[in-house]
């Protein structure tokens, strides 16, 4: 109390001391919101304010926000954090006075960090309309987060060249075939002209590639044969696996593996594009990337990552979710109403289907979803329906930030030649269980 | 006059010191007092007396930030006062083209940190491909030899000017009599134009020590401390913790290290400080 | 001259031509690459020049200004360093003069206070100077205070802040508290060294105080205010971190320094053509003024450092 006595007396201090000097610029001219803000004055109808994840999808979700104020004439005001900088920004967002009312946490691990804040979704509309229970959040009893996107990757393949070294997608059907064919193109390389495999990028722009989604399959593939979901400490069954696929990465890729080091994804995404390899390790998200590079649907398609483990014939592509809506449980009650309302505005209603599916390209695991343009989302759904298991993304189990950048670390020196595998194995499970106690402890 | 002026306190004071009342010195009373607190808010602050300042002390992280920082100052400083002496001793020999050269070399100035750091993040990066090196952002080592390129870039062009303005402040006279007298150049360098330029000197030294200490912008935007912290500077560093981290304690610790840091940038000034009048008492 | 100076003369030119292209060069690759192709720009490729395959025209140009909000952010960042510089070169030199002519041991206390705060580091205030700015941000607008006393604003006006510290048309006066300790600091150290007699002459004449400042001292201040004001265009127009944090970001209020981080996607992709393009559309503005008065920036910053 003493503290808002002060800043009013301050106000007015302030207010009769240097109104001349700024005070006549003080319209706030670049308002969008029509009500009040956190001291909520006159908030009976509650607004809405989004704190979001993707800079890619800024646009759409601006116009989407747009077309729900004007049909409800509820205020919805969407911020984007620029890459990287989503926790910062939430952090200090929150503090706010006006905060988000709904933002994103991408799995258990960083819900284990916002769960304070989040709202308990139970008993929910928008929670009726998940198609499944599988992606919801849950902490406990309650459920504090649900998924809206669903993302596939997979390695993704440029048919024409493949064709041009005389095979086709369905030659490929396990780790052998993969390693054949890829294998062979390194041979024929300057006869063809192309190579098998993208470089890197093992610099903040793309490494999740590979210390995070390709480290999901030795992952998956151990928790499936111990039938669990999480662990404490992984046994690194697969590694052997995990070493034999990177291997073939870094030995068939567009430059030498010492090199690896000096690509950024940019590069990799633009020898892609430029028709310099064949496969390209990336995920449903690159899509408008890539056909904005120039690339057609038929050139496309998105193969599994097969790393001979499991069951590989019926193997399909890795799909999951890191992104996971959360609603935030001290906004006021009204924001709070009018957050849920949107939410479920967006996933039901034809404007808002539509804009997910079209304009950002999401497949939803909502009911009300409708088929998405992205071919590769498209794909995924094909490879179930022909009765293929999904590889499930088992990463945000892994223990920690600081976990995936030591793996990072050591697979860039291994490619390098200046490390050992070894250094890989101790960084997989050495770290995880160090790792894992830190957090937990 | 003297009571005149008193009486109009309000005009001439109030407005700066109003606005310095909320733009500094209750965000630093607070922040003061919050560097003894858990707190994830203002208001949910809750008293938790010396064990930030003990966390912080002993954080591994931190330290290493510490030591980033000290090398980093240490040979941001030498490299840009040494070649910006050198250039502005040239420049001052009435050379052809001296006004060209001179705003040239201050042009990176007006550009801020953010962008610089873009900028030869990109450059850095490309010319790292072309030898087939790891990126800057994977090997610490090329982070640091990288920020030192950027600093000495910018800022060399500044420290030049205030050599210039100091050598040419020089009275002729002295320069002449030397030369009479036979001395050579590298005479002149040292027993006039040097010990003439020491109040420029300790002006340069401490404007680049401060900076180097408190470097932020280009920081983040040229290596955002990859790989794994290793080149993340005190600024960054504190601002991660704050930030980058969310959980009860961090911001606590984030503004404990503040507070060092700011005691440590104070000292460094005193001592300056002392240094500069001891100098001007010599004179 | 001897022949052998004109020969280390000679020299010398060379190497600082060399010296001088080698300091461009940085600004001249990002203009080139501005104008290539999105998927012609590559890590490796950064020093080619375009050729005809890659060349984009000013396509990156376009799109930084149509769909990433360029305009918005120069246009925000142009308000709030215009308006902190003349907000901080009047009110700081006001408050020099008081400092300096009034001899009591609060003008004292306030000078050591001004000084100290010159060398804290942000970091120190950013987490409570952006929660301060948001709390009376938001504390003030006629709605909360109307709230307050139990009455309610009228419609339309509730949102209006009479203190917003948090946008860019309000931040001007945290820029004046964070940045008065260099401001003052440079006024007194010249206020000093100005002779006392032409104002008591003034006043005797009948000038008020007030008037004495603005037509007499003022004026003899001219120099030293155009230094104070190219230092603090310099920070202002490039600083980071205070806008970042303290801005609401909900308004869409953004600056040039933190629009340049939004050409990330989530997924690490940059858009490499419209972001090199944003860093030209911020240097060029820097390079024309510099090159229209570099004279008065360079004189400004011998005078500011010698000074400080």
């Amino acid at each position: 109390m003493s503290k808002k006595l002060l800043s009013l007396a301050l106000t007015a201090a302030m207010a009769l001391t240097l109104l001349a000097g700024c005070g006549g610029n003080t319209t706030t001219s670049g308002s969008v919101s029509g009500s009040s803000s956190g001291a909520g004055a006159d908030g009976a109808k509650g607004e809405v304010y989004y704190l979001n994840f993707k800079p890619e999808q800024d646009e759409a979700w601006q116009a989407l926000a747009k077309a729900y104020t004007e049909e409800t004439g509820v205020p919805v005001t969407v911020v984007t954090a620029a890459s990287g900088t989503y926790e910062t920004n939430l952090m200090s967002e929150i503090a706010k006075s006006n905060p988000p009312t709904l933002f994103q946490v991408n799995g258990p691990n960083g819900l284990a960090n916002w769960k304070d804040y989040c709202y308990d979704l139970t008993g929910t509309p928008v929670l009726g309309e998940l198609t499944s229970e599988d992606y919801a959040l849950k902490d406990g009893d309650a459920t504090l987060g649900i998924a809206y996107v669903i993302e596939s990757y997979g390695i993704i393949t440029n048919k024409t060249l493949l064709e041009q070294a005389g095979y086709t997608v369905e030659d490929i059907q396990s780790f052998e075939d993969l390693k054949k064919v890829a294998e062979d193109i390194t041979a024929r390389k300057d006869e063809l002209g192309f190579a098998a495999f993208t470089s890197a990028g093992m610099d903040g722009s793309s490494d999740w590639r590979f210390k995070t989604h390709l480290a999901n399959l030795p992952i998956y593939f151990e928790y499936q044969d111990d039938g669990i979901g999480t662990t404490e400490a992984i046994k690194g069954t697969y590694l052997d696996n995990y070493k034999a696929i990177w291997d073939l990465y870094i030995n068939n890729s567009t430059c030498a593996p010492t090199e690896l080091a000096s690509k950024t994804g940019s590069d990799a995404e633009s020898e892609f594009i430029n028709g310099q390899a064949v496969f390209f390790q990336n995920g449903s998200w690159e899509y408008g990337a890539l056909t904005a590079g120039g690339m057609t649907d038929d050139q496309l398609a998105m193969i599994p990552i097969y790393i001979g483990a499991g069951d590989e014939a019926n193997q399909g592509l890795c799909t999951g979710t890191e992104n996971y809506w959360c609603v935030n449980k001290d906004a006021s009650p009204e924001n709070i109403q009018a957050t849920l309302d949107f939410m479920y505005w967006c996933v039901t209603s034809e404007t808002g289907t539509a804009a997910m599916a079209n304009d950002m390209g999401f497949v939803i695991p909502f009911k009300g979803a409708q088929e998405s343009n992205n071919l590769f989302v498209k794909q995924d759904a094909e490879m179930t329906a022909a009765g293929k298991t999904p590889v499930s993304w088992n990463f945000p189990t892994m223990p920690s930030e600081q976990w995936k950048n030591d793996l990072g670390s050591a697979l860039t020196a291994y490619a390098a030649g200046t490390g050992d595998w070894d250094a890989v194995v101790s960084a997989f499970v050495d770290n995880w269980a160090a790792e894992y106690a830190l957090l937990n402890g | 006059m003297e009571k005149a002026i008193k009486r109009f306190w309000p005009v001439f004071v109030l407005p700066t010191f109003a606005a310095f009342l909320i733009g500094f010195v209750w965000p630093f009373l607070q922040g003061l007092y919050l560097s003894f607190c858990k707190f994830t808010t203002i208001d949910k602050a809750q008293w938790n007396g010396l064990k930030n300042y003990l966390y912080a002390l002993t954080e591994a992280e931190f330290l290493h930030s510490f030591w980033f920082t000290a090398l980093f100052t240490v040979v941001s400083t030498i490299c840009i006062n040494v070649a910006a002496f050198a250039i502005a001793l040239a420049l001052t020999r009435s050379i052809k083209g001296t006004n060209v050269f001179r705003s040239v070399f201050f042009m990176p100035n007006l550009i801020g940190g953010i962008v610089l750091g873009y900028i030869w993040n990109i450059l850095l990066n490309c010319a790292l491909t072309l030898l087939g090196k790891p990126l800057l952002s994977l090997h610490a080592p090329y982070g640091f030899i990288g920020l030192v390129i950027l600093m000495c870039w910018q800022q060399i062009g500044y420290m030049m000017i205030i050599y210039i303005a100091g050598l040419q402040s020089i009275p002729n006279d002295y320069l002449e009599a030397a030369r009479i007298d036979g001395a050579n150049d590298r005479q002149i360098l040292w027993r006039i134009k040097i010990p003439n330029v020491m109040p420029s000197i300790t002006i340069c030294l401490f404007l680049s020590l401060t900076n180097g200490f408190k470097l932020f912008d280009q920081n983040l935007a040229l290596t955002a401390g990859e790989p794994n912290h290793l080149t993340e500077m005190l600024a960054l560093h504190i601002y991660n913790t704050f930030y980058a981290r969310s959980g009860a304690v961090w911001k606590g610790y984030g503004q404990a290290e503040a507070v060092l840091f700011c005691i440590l940038v104070i000292a460094i000034s005193l001592v300056q400080l002392r240094a500069t009048r001891s100098k001007e008492v010599q004179q | 001259m001897t022949r052998a100076n004109t020969i280390r003369d000679r020299i010398l030119s060379v190497i600082l031509t060399i010296l001088s292209v080698a300091w461009v060069y940085p600004v001249v690759m990002i203009l080139l690459n501005s104008l290539k192709k999105e998927t012609a720009i590559t890590t490796g490729t950064a020093f080619e020049l375009p050729s005809g395959e890659t060349f984009a025209g000013l396509e990156n140009y376009v799109n930084a200004i149509e769909s990433k909000g360029f305009a918005t952010a120069f246009w925000y960042t142009l308000v709030i360093t215009l308006t902190s510089v003349a907000l901080i070169l009047i009110c700081c030199s006001m408050c020099a003069w008081y400092i300096t002519r009034v001899h009591t041991w609060y003008s004292r206390a306030l000078y050591f206070l001004f000084v100290f705060s010159m060398v804290v580091p942000f970091q120190m205030l950013m987490f409570t100077l952006s929660a301060t700015a948001d709390r009376i941000g938001s504390a003030s607008t006629i709605g909360s205070i109307a709230q307050r006393f139990g009455l309610s604003a009228p419609a339309g006006l509730a949102d209006i802040s009479l203190l917003p510290l948090n946008t860019p048309y309000g931040i001007c006066i945290i820029y004046l508290g964070f940045g008065a300790g260099l401001a003052v600091f440079m006024f007194c150290g010249f206020m000093k060294s100005v002779p006392i007699e032409v104002e008591e002459a003034a006043m005797i004449d009948g000038c008020g105080p007030v008037r004495t400042f603005f037509f007499v001292v003022l004026p003899i201040l001219k120099p030293t205010l155009i230094s104070v004001g190219i230092l603090e265009t310099m920070w202002l127009w490039n600083d980071y971190l205070l806008p970042y944090l303290t801005l609401d970001r909900t308004k869409g209020y953004m600056t040039i320094p933190i629009l340049i981080q939004y050409f990330r996607g989530s997924y690490g992709r940059v858009e490499m053509g419209p972001m090199m393009a944003s860093i030209m559309l911020n240097v060029i503005p820097i390079i024309v003024v510099y090159l229209l008065c570099q004279k008065h920036i360079i004189k400004g910053v011998a005078a500011g450092a010698v000074k400080g």
